[in-house]
């Protein structure tokens, strides 16, 4: 049956029923603490109980990359890692991109080259493509290709999105030369 | 995901046996790039998930001159990748890492896990095969070694018992002059489950080790192919008759969807000449 | 107006929505939670074809947290585009495996999941149709009820006591007799495998359904929302103003969302937990598995000639493999007979399209609907033709190529408006430096090396595959700051239409492109109707519409400024956001002083709020002639060729694209960067089809790769190094600004292109895709044990 003068929110993750766990992490520079359930995923976790949405569910087998976040400063795909197994970690979400209500030179450079359509894609290439370059500030395209090719996209082709990682690098490293 | 489980992440091999031993329908979870699919989809089931990456012993990844690396189970692929030295001495395990997945499922997936998980393409079982690699394996009645050769005994299957507990594998050191290639074949040039896997390495005394994945219901070294090889001189002119011969190993499944026996006959074939080749040209590191 | 003048058509401005999508603020359905929302989860049928004996839900309805589970008998409702022959939920037989046969509502996922699982379901198989030639064979009728369905009549022609959807033709002149005059005649035979959309946000949709009346809302990732109410409300027996579809941010479309799919189901569940919102959300799996796909087809092809290379004959069969439901299938067999017959003017043709029940998933649009398959077979056979001729392939396509005055199969008569496919050749030609095919010898030098080049040429058109009615509309509203709003009833699915909506009308009106808002989160209760978003339509009718608008905004405000400067509207003119006296500049008033209406210092008021309203109906289209197929079906040609450069592995079979030239003649380019884009991503989706993508299905009709583990879409290491999209722009007289619609053209003729260059590399013609290493390698073994 259907309660339907029910008025509390009824769309919380309800778990699976085993005791929750304590949870602390951090994440796009919150500290954050939660008792969830032990057998959800780092990418339910942030889009159920944290409400941060940019991180997208495409295929939860980690063939798509649409749920790529970093965590301690990797990128890895968040449908293949239990929220728990997070615990302690720091995480960047793309809602972490932009500081101070200034875009990244790299969410910059996504939009002047059109390296989205869609857009569902985009929060996980922005992902991929920030943990290449903040682990290579000079990638060459074969790097840029590499990191990027666990990302699908099925609208842009991948040029333009290359395009916009490379002249990101070239911008982000004439930024740290002139700073 | 229909199972419901608690999970425990020890700090210590013991209690993480111990674990092991008292409860039953435990999944072990090192990078979970394999287990969180199949949970995930219900094609496994658990109620407890031991999560062995906080146990000191299995995050080593150590080398010491004349015994070689021991790689702990919960050391990545992208660490692995990351490793200059390991990809200066035993470069197909190297190229082998490169060729998992996509990079950020490599960033998570362990070589262990690979390994145990035991797929017949598994990226870094003809590497680890043709180094003479051992599976280093925990339970509560102590620790015992194994040979990797001896480790796979079908699709998805090894010699591990339900209590076991892989700490990690352990590689020979190597001595100068040693070489060796992976090549793979994949439908795509992106992230992609090989076809055809193949690790080639000659030591420095011109001893040529081969081992192939993918193209049986096991990974394997084909030690009766290298004992032939070895009667013979290693020329490039060797490469065809290796490309005829090595099919003769091989047993490709006749109903993959992912390729057709018959190239992966080819491909075998194709992959083993040039791996030669590369190495003779001493292009392999 | 001259072109060089635009302001902002033919610029390249950037996506206006690109900041929402690169800070994940932008919400589509997967991201949406209402209060008291309810998740669905559905059991899908493991076999083909089954007769369903039980179900039992019992164990599910009593699983705390389950709300609602749904079996066919509570959905009695039949539904479809053009075929009325789908139900929501299977009810006493499956068709496909996949086929949802009961669905569950639950406060959670987990817990709907959990409550599919407990659902027992006895069926007895039954033996299926799994090919075409089973399909045309007919001993076993994937519709039993064939003969009693309802549809679309005199556009779609279902055969009696058959599993033939639509048999749709197109005769013209005499072909047997042509081809007994010919000096050569020609016959292949061609396949391409069904194939997925895969767009990167899965199906999804959210109803609320209020139980105590008809009305629903809907929330989908749909493409055309105003089908969606249509459809719904045929199916529910409703009427349509009771249905409220909104559509959020797209996650990618391609034609798969451009029908009903998850939103009746959803409304019944919803209805049934007495109107609390339930969310369906496809798992990647349920992609594959349960919603439509691209079919699979053959096309038998003959072709006579003369001997200078003149076609005289082409008969054709194209048997579509389309899957257990028609969806749009019969559409995209219907586009086979007025476009399948290639950019060429053909004297006598005989061309039969048949689109077939089989018991797979069923099949739906793809991103310019029949022409990639039809493609596929014309423009390899264009080659396999000029091989046995002896002549160039592009000297054969040059002979027999349309142009102005030149008849089309379906007795359209050509004209310089229509846009010109040999500018197209011959600009890929010269971007590939096309000499010809290599010869033997050639190629022998390069196979020392293991790899060998191979170019190739292929040519294309498409016009929009709509009904002869298909009408869109826009509205514009402006505020006191002189800001306008745009409303159209298409979607932007991240094709970029928006941002060309929006070049327009800060054309037309003269505005700042800051100053102009196309509005997102289209909303059937609010945006003026659209018929769908498909086609490639949106730029030419949506343009159209948005010009409309546009001028009668103008038109309304000059009547008021006329009054204001006491002359006649005529000596009016608009430019920089006012408008102004031609003669008197001085004398001018803001768009923002007149948009609602105009105050004289002493309060009097005149005009009052100005709303700019413009529609665009198909003018002169007409319906095709049941036996002949003559009829004028195309409200826009597009005309395109690719010509590409590549290089084979001749041991592995790998295929590396050096460069491909794609060059469309899209009449005047609105926002060059996206048209790119379009191409660039077009292109490539192409050559996913070209080289690794293709369902796969057992005897027994089950799909072996409903996954991206092994359904292979192209990454970014699969690209081309080098994608030259070439826009030509010969002007549409109809066309906004002489635009013409470009979004799906560059994924056709890809394979052939790419197949084309395989025989230059290889001197192998192959005649079934996918083109993946192994076929090429073995094919490369069997040419050269033979």
């Amino acid at each position: 049956m259907c309660d339907h003068e029910v008025k509390t929110n009824c769309f919380e993750y309800i778990d699976s029923q085993m005791p929750p766990v304590p949870l602390e992490l951090n994440v796009n520079g919150e500290s954050i603490y939660e008792l969830i359930d032990p057998a959800m995923t780092l990418l339910d976790f942030l889009r159920v109980s944290l409400k941060l949405f940019g991180t997208k569910e495409g295929c939860r087998e980690g063939e798509c990359g649409a749920c790529t976040v970093i965590m301690n400063g990797r990128a890895v795909p968040s449908c293949l890692i239990l929220a728990i197994e997070a615990q302690g970690a720091d995480i960047i979400t793309v809602e972490g991109l932009s500081k101070n209500g200034e875009l990244s030179i790299l969410q910059q450079e996504f939009i002047k080259e059109d390296g989205l359509q869609c857009g569902f894609c985009t929060p996980g290439m922005l992902m991929s493509a920030k943990a290449l370059l903040d682990r290579n500030p000079n990638p060459t395209v074969d790097e840029v290709k590499e990191a990027i090719a666990g990302n699908l996209c099925r609208c842009t082709g991948y040029k333009s999105i290359i395009n916009a990682i490379l002249s990101a690098a070239k911008r982000e490293r004439e930024a740290l030369s002139n700073g | 995901m229909l199972s419901k489980f608690d999970y425990y992440k020890p700090v210590s091999l013991e209690k993480a046996t111990e674990y092991l031993n008292e409860n039953s329908e435990t999944k072990i979870l090192a990078g979970g790039t394999d287990l969180l699919i199949s949970l995930q989809k219900n094609k496994e089931r658990c109620k407890h998930i031991l999560d062995i990456k906080a146990i000191p012993e299995l995050n080593r990844f150590t080398y010491t001159e004349g015994r070689g690396y021991f790689i702990g189970a919960a050391i990545t692929v992208n660490q692995i990748s990351e490793e200059k030295l390991l990809r200066e001495k035993y470069p197909a395990i190297s190229q082998g890492a490169d060729a998992l997945g996509s990079y950020q499922v490599r960033n998570r997936a362990t070589m262990v896990g690979n390994i145990c998980n035991a797929s017949p393409g598994a990226d870094l079982a003809a590497p680890l095969l043709v180094y003479d690699a051992k599976v280093h394996i925990a339970s509560s009645e102590g620790i015992r070694a194994t040979d990797l050769c001896d480790f796979f005994t079908g699709v998805k299957k090894t010699i591990l018992k339900p209590k076991d507990l892989v700490i990690g594998i352990s590689i020979p050191d190597v001595e100068r002059g040693d070489r060796s290639v992976y090549l793979r074949k994949s439908r795509i040039k992106g992230a992609d489950l090989c076809n055809v896997a193949i690790a080639l390495r000659i030591n420095p005394e011109n001893k040529l080790s081969i081992a192939l994945g993918a193209v049986s219901t096991i990974p394997m070294r084909l030690f009766e192919l290298e004992r032939k090889i070895a009667e013979r001189e290693l020329t490039p002119e060797l490469g065809d008759w290796l490309a005829a011969e090595i099919k003769t190993y091989i047993n490709p499944r006749r109903d993959s969807i992912r390729s057709s026996p018959e190239y992966r006959y080819l491909i075998t074939g194709v992959l083993a000449k040039r791996g030669l080749l590369k190495l003779i040209d001493k292009e392999g590191a | 107006m001259d072109k060089r003048q635009y302001k902002y058509i033919g610029k390249s401005p950037d996506r206006s929505e690109a900041l929402e999508k690169v800070t994940g603020r932008a919400a589509y359905v997967h991201d949406m939670e209402l209060p008291g929302m309810l998740y669905a989860k559905a059991l899908h049928s493991p076999y083909a074809r089954a007769k369903i004996v039980s179900i039992d839900v019992s164990a599910a309805k009593a699983l705390p947290g389950v709300k609602a589970v749904l079996t066919g008998e509570d959905a009695p409702y039949l539904v479809g585009l053009y075929m009325i022959d789908k139900r929501i939920i299977a009810k006493d037989i499956v068709r496909y495996q996949g086929e949802v046969v009961a669905a569950v509502a639950a406060t959670d996922e987990r817990i709907a999941e959990e409550a599919v699982s407990l659902i027992k379901v006895e069926y007895e198989v039954l033996p299926s149709v799994q090919t075409i030639d089973e399909a045309l064979e007919a001993k076993i009728l994937v519709h039993e009820d064939i003969n009693d369905l309802e549809y679309m009549k005199g556009v779609f022609f279902p055969q009696k006591d058959s599993n033939i959807a639509s048999w749709n033709k197109t005769v013209r002149g005499d072909v047997e007799k042509a081809f007994e005059e010919s000096y050569l005649v020609v016959e292949n035979e061609m396949y391409l495998p069904a194939a997925a959309h895969t767009p990167l946000e899965t199906h999804a949709a959210i109803a609320e359904a209020d139980p105590y009346s008809d009305r629903i809302k809907i929330w989908s990732s749909a493409q055309s929302p105003f089908a969606v109410r249509q459809l719904m409300a045929k199916s529910f027996g409703i009427a349509e103003s009771d249905i409220q579809v909104i559509i959020p941010y797209v996650g990618g479309g391609f034609g798969g969302k451009a029908g009903i799919h998850l939103e009746p189901l959803s409304a019944l569940l919803s209805k049934a937990c007495k109107g609390r919102p339930v969310k369906y959300k496809a798992t990647r799996e349920e992609e594959f598995n349960q919603l439509p796909t691209r079919a699979a087809m053959r096309g038998r092809i003959k072709t006579g000639v003369t001997k200078d290379g003149k076609i005289t004959a082409m008969k054709v069969y194209y048997d579509w493999d389309s899957g257990a439901y028609a969806d749009y299938g019969v559409n995209v067999g219907k586009t086979a007979i007025y476009s399948g017959a290639g950019a060429y003017e053909i004297p006598n043709v005989e061309i039969h399209s048949r689109t077939l029940y089989t018991n797979k998933v069923f099949s739906t649009a793809y991103r310019g609907f029949g022409h990639l398959e039809t493609h596929w077979v014309i423009e390899r056979q264009m080659d396999m033709v000029a091989q046995k001729l002896g002549i160039d392939p592009y000297d054969f396509r040059m002979i027999n190529i349309l142009g102005p005055g030149k008849t089309t199969v379906s007795g359209e008569v050509i004209t310089e408006s229509t846009g010109s496919p040999s500018d197209c050749l011959k600009a890929v030609a010269r971007e590939i430096n096309w000499t010809g095919y290599q010869s033997e010898e050639e190629r022998e030098i390069q196979r020392k090396t293991g790899k060998v080049r191979g170019k190739g040429l292929a040519l294309l058109h498409k016009a929009p595959a709509m009904p002869a009615f298909t009408s869109t509309a826009s509205i514009i509203q402006i505020d006191g700051d002189g800001k306008v709003k745009v409303m159209i009833g298409a979607i932007d699915i991240g094709q970029g239409a928006n941002t060309a909506m929006r070049q327009i009308a800060a054309e037309v009106l003269d505005i700042p492109l800051e100053n102009v808002e196309v509005v997102w989160e289209s909303d059937t209760q609010k945006n003026p109707y659209d018929w769908q978003t498909v086609a490639s339509k949106l730029t030419f009718m949506g343009g159209n519409a948005v010009i409309k608008a546009a001028e009668d905004m103008i038109k309304q405000m000059k009547e008021v400024a006329a009054q204001v400067f006491r002359c006649d509207v005529s000596k009016l003119s608009h430019g920089d956001g006012y408008i102004y006296h031609v003669h008197h500049p001085h004398k001018k008033l803001s768009y923002g002083n007149l948009a609602r209406g105009y105050s004289y210092e002493n309060g009097n008021a005149i005009g009052g709020v100005i709303i700019g309203r413009g529609t665009y109906i198909a003018d002169g289209l007409t319906n095709l002639d049941k036996e002949t197929g003559e009829g004028l079906p195309a409200l826009v040609w597009t005309y395109g060729a690719h010509g590409v450069d590549l290089e084979v592995d001749l041991e592995t079979g790998d295929v590396h694209i050096l460069k491909i030239a794609s060059a469309f003649d899209l009449g005047q380019a609105i926002n060059k960067k996206m048209i790119e884009g379009q191409i660039m991503g077009g292109v490539l989706q192409g050559i996913g089809s070209a080289l690794s993508e293709g369902l796969k299905f057992n005897a027994e009709g089950k799909l072996l790769n409903p996954t991206f583990t092994d359904y292979k879409i192209p990454s970014a290491k699969d690209i081309p190094d080098e994608i030259v999209p070439i826009l030509i722009e010969n002007p549409q007289a109809d066309g906004p600004f002489g635009a013409r619609g470009v979004g799906e053209h560059p994924m056709i003729s890809v394979p052939s292109v790419i197949g084309n260059a395989l025989y230059d590399a290889l001197g192998i013609n192959f005649h079934k895709l996918p083109l993946n290493p192994e076929n090429i390698a073995l094919a490369i073994a069997a040419h050269h044990t033979s």
